[in-house]
């Protein structure tokens, strides 16, 4: 049993273990004492500056030793007041609540994709990378079929395959000068 | 009570807010659909010749358009005026790309995208509606022409925004700028334009000097397959696109075909394209990658296939359509 106790300390169990051994120790003295035991002798291992002690009892004793403080009645006018602020603060909550809400919106936006800048010397298509949503690896040359596709992606149109084309028939040259096809 | 009418007051508010930053956007009036409708039909009704800029990431390109219309058959030709010469010219959906420097000509047998300043696919239906709120706006000038500005707020985070300025009197479309946010991404405009002037078919055909014998012709398409011919399958489109077509390409010589699909949600295109790894292929890196203007670009591998994402639409769009991809058993 200790050493599922000190297994639960470690966070070791799992859900159902840990519910019995909580369950156990919450009916047994001796398990509640071993519990404080451990937690003592972690804190003085971790040389923690709050050792780990039973004041339960202490406090408790202390409330029941405080005086009950009877107040007047509140005035109607203090009532209408709080009443006031009352609304006004839940007023505020909700207001907080949206805008909180719109930041977030705003956070989560995925249009606000920001690209990679293009680097000025780069004055042709060559794509380049930009940030991506998952981890995958990025590479500063794309891969020279990219413009291919790009090129028959517009099928010709003007705009970006302008420059996809003297790439495209600059990259088909290169493909067959280096794989001699 | 003052807390209860300030309580309402507050649920007021939030639902306001709530209704305007999650853009549950009405549907979009009758007229401004319209205005697209109008605009879909106007290359096939009026006759048309200018000059035209594109506009993306500080950069300018500058392209002549020449697009003649008759009972039987639509013809274009357009050509880049900067950089490395192209011209392409379309004869109703079949298309040739010269290119002068290279002494090559690229070909296609079956057009199904859409350029400026003909973007709408055809024929025109109200679909868009179900992806983007179209909204009359101002009055705008165009190159001399009064235009009505349409701007095209999209219904989710999926797909870019889209601002046309359409003629008032043809229906044209003279000037599309595609909207990030409230950044304009990349832009198209007409610098000058001649509407319903006179056209001679002589400058809608390749002149003497590209029709030698000596230029290289290279057909990109090999065969156009039936729906699920393809051993790829796309898992889950996301909300509005659909698929136009699979085929086959012939990609610039590649040793091997490409798997090529191709998806639209009626104003933006997807394309996702698969091919085989060999061990003498350059090697493959999985990343993403963007281009000029809306472009982003997205290469995953997968059982020895690579498998790249190209598209005008957000990066999280290109992942979801990349990631879905799978092979068929």
């Amino acid at each position: 049993m200790k050493s599922k106790i000190s297994a639960l300390m470690d966070g070791e169990l799992d859900q159902r273990d840990a519910s019995n051994i909580i369950e156990a120790i919450r009916k047994d003295d001796d398990l509640q004492g071993e519990w404080e035991t451990y937690h003592l002798i972690g804190d003085t291992l971790r040389q923690s500056s709050k050792l780990a002690m039973n004041i339960s009892s202490d406090v408790s004793q202390k409330l029941k030793a405080e005086p009950t403080v009877l107040s007047p009645n509140i005035s109607n006018l203090e009532k209408k007041l709080k009443r006031k602020i009352y609304a006004f603060s839940v007023a505020a909550s909700v207001i907080a609540m949206v805008s909180a809400w719109l930041v977030m919106q705003n956070l989560h936006d995925p249009q606000q994709i920001i690209m990679a800048e293009q680097p000025n010397h780069n004055l042709t298509i060559a794509p380049i990378p930009v940030s991506s949503p998952s981890a995958i690896h990025y590479y500063p040359h794309p891969p020279i079929e990219i413009n291919d596709y790009l090129f028959v992606h517009r099928e010709f149109s003007p705009g970006v395959t302008m420059r996809g084309q003297v790439t495209n028939v600059n990259s088909v040259t290169e493909y067959h000068e280096r794989y001699g096809r | 009570m003052i807390s209860r009418r300030i309580f309402a007051l507050c649920l007021l508010l939030a639902f306001g807010f709530s209704a305007a930053f999650a853009q549950e956007l009405p549907r979009s009036s009758e007229s401004a659909l319209n205005w697209l409708k109008r605009m879909a039909d106007a290359p096939r009704r009026h006759n048309y010749s200018g000059t035209f800029v594109y506009y993306a990431d500080g950069h300018i390109e500058t392209s002549r358009i020449v697009h003649k219309v008759d009972s039987i058959s639509e013809r274009e030709r357009i050509e880049v005026l900067d950089g490395s010469p192209r011209i392409v010219f379309r004869n109703n959906d079949e298309m040739k790309c010269y290119l002068p420097d290279s002494k090559r000509i690229y070909t296609e047998k079956r057009w199904f995208r859409k350029f400026f300043p003909d973007i709408l696919p055809q024929p025109f239906d109200n679909v868009i509606d179900e992806n983007y709120y179209v909204k009359e706006d101002r009055l705008e000038r165009v190159t001399d022409h009064q235009c009505q500005v349409l701007s095209l707020t999209p219904r989710d985070s999926l797909r870019h925004g889209h601002q046309f300025w359409v003629d008032v009197e043809t229906g044209l479309l003279l000037k599309a700028a595609v909207i990030n946010g409230s950044e304009i991404i990349e832009q198209f405009a007409f610098a000058q334009l001649e509407i319903d002037g006179e056209i001679h078919s002589a400058s809608l055909k390749p002149n003497q000097s590209m029709v030698q014998e000596e230029w290289k012709v290279t057909d990109l398409i090999t065969s156009f397959l039936k729906a699920g011919e393809l051993k790829w399958q796309i898992m889950s489109l996301p909300v509005g696109f659909k698929k136009l077509v699979e085929m086959k390409r012939n990609l610039a010589e590649k040793p091997t075909l490409v798997d090529h699909i191709a998806l639209s949600d009626g104003l933006a295109t997807v394309s996702v394209f698969i091919e085989p790894i060999t061990q003498d292929a350059p090697a493959s890196l999985p990343g993403f990658f963007t281009s000029r203007g809306a472009i982003n670009i997205y290469v995953r591998i997968l059982s020895g296939y690579k498998i790249t994402t190209v598209g005008e639409v957000p990066l999280e769009t290109i992942k979801l359509i990349g990631d879905s991809v799978i092979k068929k058993d």
